[in-house]
């Protein structure tokens, strides 16, 4: 048993369900004998990689769909063993250089190697150049980044990249500049409904359109996330009632928690107990940007326009020196202890008000 | 005693240059408590040889009493001694310590007293220098000498000496035991079964955990399992290193008038500071700011040292006085560090200002350890020091700010200006603190654990998830749909 979002992601660049304008153009690219770098774009669940895997099968036929994992080993200068999964077809090769962390350098520069040094075998009717795609590009320490722009160039006849991102704002210009860049658009809310129905009319379930949008809604426009989502109300409770519960990510209701608590007092103590939230949050892996965002977000619920605006423009600074930093907890908890202070004096000034 | 001394000498002079150290030993013991002049001894030239390597050596401790050890550590290891000496048996004693806390001079005193003959084990070096076919020579192992050396040496008397009790020291440990603890223990089983003297061995403890032997070589089952007697040093005590520089100063005032000039009680205060509770390098500094050769004296560069309130002993305000030129950095241990930030001190200078006991700067200098691991420190044990919400914004601005700059690796100094601005905040956002004890605790391991496939059943066994994709998406889902 499969989940639904893999056992109805579609395979075919034609029968994609949103963006089908951006699909014929990609169709058309691929017809062409040449194709460049690419860099595809755009926020999570948007459908990034089901393009490419279409994108690749345009071009190889169904036999880069055969995919195979692997682990592979590189030395880092220092000498230290380094292990990272990849998986590939015999057309191509995917992997997640930030795994390694600040290794990612060797990892991209000996791979991209191994994969162009090496010819197909058979080149007739079959393209003359291998893909190595790369996923969260924008993570990438600068270092990678400039080794990538160095492989990039060298490599250009005997293989392609395809590399994937969330932001182009954090991958250097010099990359930008030699990649056909790509943006996939986050679907809209009727969108996801409108795959939600299709997926629940293939898997012979009849989904109530309200329930749908509800889903759409909650999602927050990820369309992985809303197929998940649904995917459970149906384990939940089938048949499916308009009005029914849809699950939240724990992690959502998480750090809906954490908020609460920076609400309820103001004080060092309770920054205390603020931060180890957060660090459960970061040890588990939910990427700190999320956390502001999710904690901004509640946190000026019941703020007026000033004091929203005020705080809105901490949190951007925090946020940006974050990205700046290596410790994303030194900058979250600025910002809840600043959000602390703005809102106690808040409530002291409208509480003398009252008197 | 000289002319006993004759009949040998010119026979065996090898043994005379060689070690000339034991039978100085050897002689003095015999001899009143006073000290001997070298010159006396190595020719008959009465002037004393300005270039003479082992000036040292006259300031070294002849009876024990004059090691400036404190006493019942010097009966804790004498007792030991006695005990190993008289059963001669394989006993092994560890001494640890701070370098320059006595320990080995305790040892050879002691050994001249019982006169028990110590055998050292110096690592030879063994650099290999290709053939001339440009092949190495295959030299026997590090490990393999050492062993055959200690047992060598622990079972056999030279011909030369009609000691009986043998004690073999090794304070120089080969290199191959750092790098494979379980080779010591082969020797040390080895040494147990063949050897028949007790062995001592002497391990520097400095404040880098990654290179204390005493800590990595000798675990505490290894102690356990080998009846290792394990006695610890610490730094010798100012009372102590200042008994040590008297007597010092008293041999010099006897004999060496000639090269030193007598130095003054400031001088010996100010050397007792700037060593730091090393008797090596206090004689060493002495050595030095006493020579006569200078037109003028030392003690003009004597900084006069900011009042210092003595916590430890109750005592008044006490002036420390530091060579500008002389002594030992001063180090901060990152614990003592974190206290230093969290904790400021204001003193009230005589003009009305208000500065800190120990300036941010100060701090920063006195520092061995790396930014970011002080920084992280900080950050886990701020927190409980303070009682207002608008303070612990302050810090925490700083801190941040801090951050950023520091992890901008291109440029070295970025990483000192972090430093400094997040130390300089923390300390002045603190308006009211709170006192109250609190332990340090050391940073979180912030190390990210993605879940791996195994656990999530469920998912395409071919496709590559991200750790991120996997932790926000999937977790909560897979576990609703899988159950």
């Amino acid at each position: 048993m499969s989940l639904w979002v893999d056992k109805h992601r579609p395979r075919d660049l034609m029968k994609l369900d949103y963006h089908k304008d951006q699909a014929i153009r990609l169709k058309s690219l691929v017809q062409q004998s040449d194709f460049p770098h690419l860099l595809v774009y755009g926020p999570s669940g948007a459908g990034k990689k089901t393009r490419i895997m279409c994108l690749l099968r345009e071009l190889y036929g169904s036999g880069a769909e055969r995919l195979r994992q692997e682990t592979m080993h590189f030395t880092t200068p220092s000498n230290k063993k380094i292990e990272i999964m990849t998986v590939s077809s015999n057309y191509h090769i995917e992997v997640n250089p930030t795994d390694v962390g600040i290794h990612d350098r060797v990892v991209i520069m000996d791979l991209v190697k191994n994969v162009a040094q090496t010819h197909q075998i058979d080149s007739s009717g079959q393209r003359e150049f291998k893909v190595v795609i790369l996923n969260e590009v924008d993570d990438l320490t600068k270092d990678a980044q400039h080794a990538l722009r160095r492989t990039m160039e060298k490599y250009v006849a005997t293989c392609r990249l395809i590399l994937i991102a969330n932001s182009i704002s954090r991958v250097i210009p010099a990359i930008r500049s030699r990649c056909l860049t790509i943006r996939v658009p986050a679907p809209t809310e009727s969108e996801i409904a409108n795959v939600l129905h299709i997926v629940c009319k293939k898997e012979g379930l009849s989904l109530p359109t309200e329930l749908a949008m509800r889903i759409a809604k909650s999602s927050d426009r990820n369309l992985r996330r809303a197929l998940l989502m649904c995917e459970a109300s149906k384990v939940q409770q089938y048949p499916f009632t308009a009005d029914q519960k849809v699950p939240e990510p724990d992690w959502q209701i998480f750090i809906k928690d954490t908020a609460r608590m920076a609400l309820s007092e103001q004080s060092p103590k309770k920054l205390g107990e603020v931060r180890q939230k957060l660090y459960e949050l970061i040890i588990h892996g939910i990427p700190p940007d999320i956390i502001f965002a999710g904690l901004l977000k509640e946190l000026v619920r019941n703020c007026d326009m000033s004091m929203k605006c005020q705080i809105a423009s901490h949190a951007a600074q925090f946020e940006h020196r974050m990205r700046l930093g290596n410790k994303p907890i030194f900058h979250l908890e600025a910002f809840v202890a600043k959000f602390m202070a703005i809102y106690k004096k808040f409530m002291e000034d409208s509480l003398g008000d009252v008197f | 005693m000289q002319k006993e001394r004759k009949w040998f000498k010119p026979i065996f002079e090898f043994n005379e240059t060689s070690s000339p150290k034991k039978n100085k030993r050897n002689d003095a013991k015999n001899k009143s408590p006073t000290y001997e002049k070298p010159s006396k001894r190595h020719n008959s030239n009465t002037t004393y040889n300005f270039n003479d390597k082992n000036w040292m050596k006259n300031f070294e401790p002849v009876n024990i009493e004059d090691v400036a050890v404190h006493y019942k550590k010097i009966h804790e290891v004498e007792e030991w001694m006695r005990t190993a000496c008289n059963k001669s048996n394989n006993d092994m004693l560890l001494l640890s310590g701070p370098v320059g806390s006595g320990k080995t001079a305790t040892v050879r005193t002691l050994a001249s007293k019982y006169n028990i003959k110590v055998t050292e084990w110096i690592t030879p070096v063994d650099i290999e220098y290709p053939s001339v076919l440009g092949d190495y020579e295959i030299k026997e192992s590090q490990s393999k000498k050492f062993l055959e050396f200690i047992i060598n040496s622990a079972n056999f008397t030279s011909l030369l000496d009609n000691n009986s009790c043998k004690l073999v020291l090794v304070e120089d440990f080969p290199n191959v035991f750092i790098r494979s603890p379980t080779e010591f223990t082969d020797v040390l089983q080895q040494y147990k079964h063949r050897a028949k003297s007790p062995i001592v061995f002497i391990c520097s403890e400095t404040h880098a955990d990654n290179k204390n032997t005493a800590f990595h070589l000798f675990t505490a089952s290894l102690k356990e399992q080998f009846n290792i007697h394990h006695i610890m040093f610490n730094s010798v005590s100012a009372t102590g290193l200042k008994a040590a520089l008297k007597r010092a100063v008293d041999i010099i005032s006897k004999k060496y008038t000639f090269t030193y000039n007598i130095p003054t009680a400031d001088l010996i205060e100010s050397i007792v500071n700037s060593s730091g509770g090393d008797i090596r390098s206090a004689i060493l500094n002495l050595h030095f700011a006493s020579l006569k050769g200078s037109q003028f004296n030392l003690e003009t560069s004597i900084i006069k040292e900011k009042e210092v309130k003595n916590k430890t002993s109750r005592k008044k305000k006490s002036v420390s006085n530091k060579f500008m030129s002389l002594g030992k950095d001063q180090t901060v241990s990152i614990l003592h560090g974190v206290g230093r930030v969290l904790n400021p001190k204001e003193i009230t200078t005589s003009d009305g200002h208000k500065i800190m006991s120990h300036a941010p700067k100060d701090i920063i200098d006195q520092f061995l350890s790396h930014p970011s691991s002080f920084i992280n420190f900080l950050e886990e044990n701020y927190l409980p020091h303070f009682s207002c919400i608008n303070d612990v914004d302050k810090a925490l601005m700083a801190l941040s700010e801090g951050d950023c700059l520091i992890s901008e690796w291109r440029e070295k100094i970025c990483q000192e200006y972090g430093l400094y601005v997040a130390i300089a905040g923390l300390m002045t956002a603190n308006k009211s603190p709170v006192s109250a004890w609190n332990p340090v605790r050391g940073p979180k391991n912030m190390k990210i654990q993605y879940p791996s496939l195994s656990e999530l059943p469920i998912l395409e066994p071919n496709y590559l998830y991200k750790g991120k994709v996997l932790v926000t998406d999937y977790l909560t889902y897979t576990k609703i749909i899988g159950s």
